[in-house]
């Protein structure tokens, strides 16, 4: 009983990182309706940028927020010099942009920071909580990871439900071209997309890289997982990304604790098939209709 | 006024327009009439930006629109309504309406604007929060030309607004636009296969067929002329 409590909780944690990751899936894809395979690198080289500072012993949270910051400036940035030049091409050309800038990421990383192993001093105690007699798999930083995804989402939903910007961002993702017909500047909107896509990826790597040994390739499975609760989640709903983290993370954290941890990519594959077999579009996604 | 001159459009090998030269006057209702595929919404779409031209010019208010982007000429005063209504249906009809509003209004404004549409359109109103996607097919047309005059254009184009809808809501409709032309002194330029109703509203007439206006003349005089009516306008 105890081991299905401390999977279940271990899920939890790893589900809210995979649905940040997954989140900023759902806004690029929202904008401009390609799939960010560069998601991850891009996290990874914020939390580089974070490491190096804190090396300089720069205040904690001064580092946080920091790579927050570099998050949105570098995924408006390749928005405005990569995508923007590619609108109007071929779908898959983005794509494969976003896969050749995840290779080039993942080199320049290793050569300006290193390729050897480092490690990220957590925000908070990473011991197991105690009560009474028995410790738990769920620390003081695994709360923070909870509540810093939590935060995370519920700015989204604000964002998009209760501001004139979410408004506009909505409208953009819909129907451009009569966004643009009613004034909205969508152009600037899809880099608004892309920087808080970003800055969604830059905290989960903060929140990933405490737990982990991390190197220049330390976000590449949990891309494949956050891809895999992105389509559980339909790929275009912000609730989605959130439910399907969690059912990601539950899933492969009793496959990993019941069957062994080797077969988590596999768990991750089956979750992938079954969904898309059983409903293609997601679970929180409409069905597109068919233009005939 | 809308100055048209001497415009030509292609897509790659196909001329969609070619030499249309007409000008739409302040305060009237302008119909661009002509067959399916005579480029009546090509005009439209290079207007307002949403096309590039490839040669001649497009004017309004002396300001020259050729070059600006789609959302500069909106904020010049053009409201376009597209084809097929536009309405995002993903979003409320109170966001469909804001939506138009949010480039030049602060939060008070906005309301005063909003609350005008609704005054003009109770359907609306009752549905405020409601989908626009459970709105009928002529309540989607008023979603949509309402959201166009909830950023108050002074040039208003209207892309096939009877379409699909039942003879008694055209009707409403073009009198609605009629009203609007006189009491606003809106400009409108109205794309209509529905010739006989265009006309019963418009002051001005434009026909084109195949990319090229075939006659510019007053909406009375193009109703009157039988044989121009025959060959290019089917009834």
């Amino acid at each position: 009983m105890s081991l299905f409590i401390n999977l279940t909780l271990n899920g939890i944690t790893n589900g809210m990182i995979f649905a940040a990751v997954a989140l900023g899936l759902v806004f690029i894809w929202r904008a401009t309706h390609i799939v960010n395979f560069s998601q991850g690198s891009m996290a990874m080289f914020t939390t580089y940028i974070a490491v190096t500072l804190l090396d300089r012993h720069i205040n904690y949270w001064l580092v946080f927020a920091a790579a927050l910051v570099a998050g949105l400036v570098m995924g408006g940035v390749i928005e405005v010099v990569l995508i923007r030049p590619l609108r109007g091409k071929h779908a898959l050309n983005p794509v494969i942009v976003t896969l050749g800038l995840f290779i080039l990421l993942e080199g320049l990383a290793g050569s300006i920071f290193g390729v050897g192993n480092r490690s990220f001093p957590p925000a908070f105690s990473q011991a197991g909580l105690t009560f009474g007699h028995s410790t738990i798999a769920f620390s003081h930083f695994d709360l923070f990871i909870l509540a810093a995804v939590v935060i995370l989402m519920l700015g989204t939903l604000v964002l998009f439900r209760a501001t004139n910007m979410g408004l506009r961002m909505r409208a953009a993702a819909f129907a451009p071209e009569v966004a643009r017909l009613l004034g909205v500047r969508v152009g600037r909107i899809l880099t608004l997309g892309w920087a808080l896509a970003a800055v969604a990826g830059s905290l989960a790597g903060l929140l990933v890289a405490p737990t982990v040994s991390f190197s220049p390739n330390f976000m590449d499975l949990i891309l494949v997982y956050a891809f895999t609760a992105a389509v559980v989640g339909g790929l275009d709903s912000p609730v989605g990304a959130l439910v399907g983290g969690l059912v990601t993370g539950l899933s492969l954290s009793y496959v990993g604790g019941y069957l062994g941890s080797s077969l988590e990519p596999l768990g991750a594959l089956a979750i992938l098939m079954v969904v898309l077999s059983a409903r293609p579009e997601g679970i929180f996604s409409r069905p597109a209709p068919r233009r005939v | 006024m809308l100055d048209v001159e001497d415009l030509s459009v292609s897509y790659g090998a196909v001329q969609a327009l070619q030499g249309v030269t007409f000008q739409a006057r302040e305060g009237t209702v302008t119909a661009v009439l002509g067959a399916n595929g005579a480029g009546k919404t090509t005009l439209l779409r290079t207007v307002s930006g949403l096309v590039k031209r490839q040669s001649g010019n497009v004017s309004y208010g002396g300001v020259e629109l050729t070059g600006l982007s789609v959302e500069n000429i909106v904020r010049l005063g053009i409201s376009h309504v597209p084809e097929g209504r536009g309405v995002i249906e993903e979003l409320t009809i109170d966001e469909n309406l804001r939506l138009g509003t949010l480039w030049q209004f602060g939060r008070q404004e906005r309301r005063s604007v909003l609350d005008e549409i609704y005054e003009l359109f109770p359907q609306l109103a009752q549905r405020k929060r409601r989908m626009a996607s459970t709105l009928s097919g002529g309540e989607r047309q008023m979603l949509a030309i309402g959201r166009a005059l909830s950023s108050k254009p002074k040039l208003l184009l209207l892309d096939e607004p009877s379409l699909g809808l039942a003879p008694l809501v055209t009707a409403q409709i073009m009198a609605l636009i009629q009203e609007l032309a006189r009491e606003t002194r809106l400009t409108v330029v109205l794309v209509e296969q529905n010739v006989r109703s265009a006309l019963s509203i418009a002051e001005e007439a434009v026909v084109i067929n195949l990319g090229r206006v075939v006659i510019a003349d007053t909406a009375a005089s193009v109703a009157a002329d039988t044989e121009l009516r025959h060959l290019y306008l089917g009834f």
